[in-house]
């Protein structure tokens, strides 16, 4: 094998799913078409949304990183999507979180993308009005 | 005169109920998808989603407009053209981006938004990322994170005539029924 192919093999992306009330991950290779994990959702205890949302993606961070590292899994691309995407102070916390704890389970972290879809139908809104 | 954005995911019934709650309340509706094409409020063109990317100032500009001429015909008790009293409905997915008193979620599980967007005629690919957008929340929590949860209604739509959701709605906009959100999950669909 190729030392390039190696360094591939080592590599997938994340696919981190943060919504209002939950967050779910999966990870697969780069071609995106075999999955290696898939997370069970990180579901928010209601009564408490802000800090619960974080706090359990955390958790779920931990657990798939953990999967995918005993896959042999090194480093991980991320895309986003999810209203919180960017900002941790909007309503879907999880994807930061989700980020920081890959990275702090020692997973490299490569680049991160958001793909958050457009809602439109003859019309839409303009990128820069979305958060 | 209260501005209430009634919003929602593409598909999930806007139009159709904000003529059933016309019907019951004594409130204006205006349509804004048909306003941006006819007042050509827009930015430029979405070619790859054959879509008008909308100019939400000119938008604004717009309502302002015609709420200070009375565009409904009302006039204020005084005589004078301009503050009108009745509440206006803006129904349109884009209508939580603009400064409304309160924000109307219309919500509706994936499974169901599909079949009704492709009756309609949309492309596959809008099909989807339609979909897509309404399983993980994102109109919900734009209008969460741009008006605060005290003032957003979210409505599950699933199953549900649209007597019914009119029903919920018109408590909504009457203050018979108190802000609510996070009554919905649909993650598991993606
Ligand atoms: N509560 C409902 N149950 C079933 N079908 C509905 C409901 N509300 C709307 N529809 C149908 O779904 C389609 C989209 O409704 P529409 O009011 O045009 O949605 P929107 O304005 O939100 O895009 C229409 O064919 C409509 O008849
Ligand atoms: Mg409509």
């Amino acid at each position: 094998m190729s030392e390039s192919e190696t360094t591939r093999d080592k590599w997938g992306i994340a696919h981190v799913h943060a919504s209002f009330n939950n967050t779910l991950i999966t990870v697969t290779d780069l071609t995106g078409a075999e999955t290696i994990v898939k997370s069970s959702g990180g579901a928010v205890v209601k009564q408490n949304r802000d800090e619960a949302s974080p706090y359990a993606a955390m958790q779920m961070a931990e657990s798939v990183a953990e999967e995918i590292k005993a896959a042999g899994i090194e480093g991980l691309h991320v895309r986003v999507r999810g209203p919180g995407g960017n900002d941790n102070k909007s309503p879907g916390p999880g994807a930061q979180a989700t980020i920081r704890a890959l990275a702090r389970a020692g997973l490299e972290i490569g680049r991160i993308e958001d793909v958050t879809p457009i809602p439109h139908d003859g019309t839409r809104a303009p990128k820069n009005s979305r958060l | 005169m209260s501005r209430i954005a009634l919003t929602g995911t593409p598909g999930t019934g806007k139009t159709t109920v904000s003529e059933l709650v016309a019907e019951k309340l004594d409130i204006e509706v205006v349509h804004l998808n048909d306003a941006i094409r006819e007042a050509d409020l827009v930015e430029e063109r979405d070619v790859e989603r054959d879509s008008l990317v909308a100019d939400l100032d000119a938008v604004e500009a717009w309502l302002d407009d015609r709420e200070s001429k009375g565009a409904d015909g009302a006039v204020g008790s005084d005589g004078a053209a301009g503050e009108h009293e009745r509440d206006v409905l803006v129904e349109s997915h884009l209508s939580h981006l603009l400064d409304v008193d309160r924000a109307i979620v219309l919500r509706c599980h994936p499974d169901e938004l599909n079949p009704r967007l492709r009756e309609r005629g949309e492309s596959e690919d809008s099909i989807a990322e339609n979909a897509e957008s309404e399983a993980l929340d994102v109109i919900l929590a734009e209008a969460v994170e741009r008006h605060g949860a005290e003032s957003v209604w979210e409505i599950d739509t699933t199953g549900r005539p649209p007597e019914a959701v009119a029903d919920d709605v018109a408590a909504a906009i009457e203050g018979e029924a108190e802000p609510r959100v996070g009554v919905v999950d649909f993650v598991e669909y993606l």
